[in-house]
């Protein structure tokens, strides 16, 4: 999440080419504004999370997909967004490594903290899941991220 | 309805065996018909050894009809019911229905016929040629108020000159269409024509007594050829002449519905067989691949959409779903991709134009703004404290060292005499080249090589710009440009590759709209079919107090009334 950006000339300005994203940039920000407003009532305790990741991961999507498959964005403005936390570097960082294309979030892959040393359930394979069987990650509300779905 | 149903459907007790060479046959209608192999003979009536043919029948239906055929056409009155109506023409219209009771159904209620259009027949004054809502055509004379289905002789000649008229005028229209489209309804008449040829119809004959009481009118009525009409023919109800050696009565589209059946018992795609407006989309559509993602740029393009927005928004927002172009491409994978394609090029090209303005850009706007607020009485830093909000002295493409140096040299400059500032100016404008200045540029549109120059902003606006009008009038056209006719040129064809590709879609568009109306006739026609069936049940059960007899008896009367 970027840092609220208030008095100017305290920072550096953007380079060149935000002012093309940045309608889009501030969608998401007020997207995300929402949903951490939204009420918690009716949601389960793990369930309160999943749209602050799912609005994060589209962010960073968007900003990879504009760097590296469109070629949009010069590599200062890359930089500068990713310095500013306007999208996520660790999982960028992941999406660039074969097998973890379409990963959801980085918790899903952290086979330390489960308890059978395991990645997430969204990571296995739609076919090796089982026919029928609707599955909802626990950390991001991911339905499925591995490559070959 | 249900009376004939009776008839028709079930055979008698008894059934004779057929004479050698015939085989029995289901027809899609639920008739059982039969079929001679060697005279290639279809009928409906079931052949004993004495009729081989159901010729005779046929003759001496026509030859009744020819006996009076000076009959005014009457019509028959319309029905109350409107929706019964409707279904009635489309029965007759059409005949794409489904199910075992069509024919009975069209041969049991009167149709629904009235004038539609009157012409005038050429050279023959009171004679005018009417047509039916069923396309019959008779002639009317407006002084002596006859009509005649059978066209007397004189007035003979002047509706055949009326139809090649009209055959001509239609050809013009045609010839105006597109030839891709010429070739394809060509196509189809031949097919149409095959058909008509081969495919059994043994549909009419079986009905022929019992048409006349009130077809009579049909077998008189049109003398001309109509092959040449397939664009309109099934609005049409096909008729003969009465001398043709063919007792089949049969329009296109009991064919089509024939061959479609034919076509699901062999498991044929509907594309490969027959004619008619659903096997276009079957087969494959004008459009080829390149056309479609062409088209769903063009309409990126004509939705001013901004080539960085996410794909996923730009769905969720739905300005371009309802366009029709967005249909053009079969999956959202396609249409994704074509939308890769195109804001990758779309950014490209916006990146260059971007570079291109770049370079006259920054200086343009903090010499105008030099020229409106600049005074000799003020130095830098008070200038820059003085304005350091406007965005002109905020612009970080130009550095503050930069600024100040233009605004020094300005200030400098202003304090010129004016003589000095004048001849400076008209230096400044005889260095521009013809190509950049000319009689075609104005005050408002000068080369950026003036505007970023000092020279230009030293004189006060009202002397300066009167003295660039009068050098500018004193100069010669533009050169003509030969790049011009080149982009012309290019520009031309990408209209002409959109038209074409724009007619290809409304075409397509056409046929989608055709094939969604016969569906929903097709639907109303099986609610209609239900409903009828409904009731009739509803009839059935409804036998009184009386019994089995008072209700045998009533249908005794109500048979002897009909």
């Amino acid at each position: 999440m970027p840092a609220v950006r208030t008095a100017r000339g305290s920072r550096k300005p953007p380079p060149e080419g935000f002012e093309d994203i940045e309608d889009t940039l501030l969608e998401f920000a007020n997207k995300m504004k929402d949903a951490q407003n939204e009420s918690h009532e009716g949601k389960k305790r793990h369930e309160m999370l999943w749209p602050i990741m799912q609005i994060t991961h589209q962010r960073s999507r968007y900003i990879y997909d504009l760097y590296y498959e469109r070629e949009a964005i010069s590599k200062q403005l890359y930089d500068w967004l990713l310095k500013n936390n306007y999208a996520d570097a660790n999982l960028i960082a992941k999406w660039k490594k074969q097998g973890y294309e379409k990963l959801c979030c980085v918790r899903c892959i952290q086979t330390k903290e489960t308890n059978f040393n395991a990645t997430c359930i969204c990571r296995v394979p739609r076919n090796q899941v089982g026919d029928g069987k609707d599955i909802q990650c626990v950390s991001c509300g991911c339905r499925g991220c591995a490559s070959g779905d | 309805m249900l009376k004939s149903t009776h008839k028709t459907a079930t055979p008698p007790p008894i059934l004779p065996s057929l004479p050698p060479g015939w085989t029995e046959h289901k027809a899609p209608t639920g008739h059982s018909y039969y079929y001679n192999a060697e005279t290639k003979i279809s009928t409906y009536t079931r052949p004993t050894l004495g009729t081989p043919t159901p010729f005779p029948a046929a003759q001496i239906h026509i030859t009744t009809n020819l006996s009076n055929p000076y009959s005014g056409p009457s019509y028959p009155h319309t029905f109350t019911n409107s929706t019964q109506g409707q279904t009635q023409a489309d029965f007759r219209g059409r005949g794409s229905f489904k199910g075992g009771n069509g024919y009975q159904g069209r041969r049991s209620h009167h149709p629904e016929d009235r004038p539609k259009h009157r012409y005038a027949i050429p050279n023959c004054a009171p004679w005018t040629l009417v047509k039916t809502k069923l396309g019959r055509r008779f002639v009317h004379n407006t002084e002596t108020k006859e009509s005649f289905w059978k066209f007397p002789e004189d007035v003979m000649k002047g509706v055949v000159e009326f139809d090649r008229m009209e055959r001509e005028r239609r050809e013009q229209r045609e010839r105006g269409e597109s030839s891709e489209n010429q070739n394809d309804r060509e196509t189809v008449a031949v097919e149409g024509k095959d058909a008509r040829r081969c495919s059994i119809t043994p549909a009419e004959q079986a009905d022929e007594a019992d048409l006349d009481s009130e077809y009579e009118e049909v077998e008189v009525t049109e003398e001309e050829g109509e092959d040449d009409e397939q664009g309109n023919l099934p609005k049409r109800h096909r008729t003969e002449e009465p001398d043709s050696n063919l007792p089949v009565e049969f329009n296109e589209d009991d064919i089509a519905y024939q061959l479609a059946a034919m076509g699901e018992e062999y498991g044929l795609d509907p594309g490969e067989y027959g004619e008619g407006d659903w096997e276009e989309g079957a087969e494959g559509l004008p459009l080829s691949e390149e056309d479609s993602i062409a088209l769903f740029h063009e309409l990126l393009d004509d939705h001013h959409i901004s080539p960085f927005t996410p794909w996923e928004t730009l769905l969720s927002s739905g300005s371009i779903v309802d366009d029709i172009r967005y249909t053009v491409l079969p999956t959202t994978k396609a249409r994704k991709a074509a939308w890769d394609i195109w804001s990758r090029s779309r950014i490209e090209t916006l990146k260059a134009q971007k570079a291109s303005q770049a370079q006259q850009d920054p200086r343009i706007p903090y010499i105008a703004f030099l020229h409106a607020h600049a005074s000799p009485r003020l130095f830098w830093k008070e200038f820059q404290r003085k304005h350091r909000k406007e965005s002109e002295l905020r612009n970080s493409r130009l550095s503050d060292k930069e600024l100040e140096k233009i605004y020094r040299d300005h200030i400098t400059r202003l304090k010129l005499p004016q003589s000095a500032a004048k001849s400076d100016l008209s230096t400044l404008l005889k260095s521009i080249p013809l190509k950049d200045l000319n009689r075609a540029s104005s005050s408002s549109n000068l080369p950026s090589a003036v505007l970023t120059d000092l020279r230009y902003i030293t004189l006060p606006a009202a002397i300066r710009d009167s003295l660039i009008d009068a050098y500018i009038s004193t100069l010669p056209p533009p050169p003509a440009a030969h790049d011009n006719g080149q982009d012309d040129e290019d520009a031309s064809e990408r209209r002409k590759d959109r038209d074409r590709r724009e007619k290809a879609l409304a075409e397509r568009e056409r046929r989608v709209q055709e094939e969604k109306r016969r569906q929903r006739r097709d639907l109303e026609f099986g609610k209609g079919r239900l409903r009828e069936e409904e009731l009739e049940l509803e009839r059935a059960m409804k036998i009184g107090k009386g019994g089995l007899k008072a209700h045998l008896n009533d249908k005794e009367e109500r048979g002897d009334t009909e």
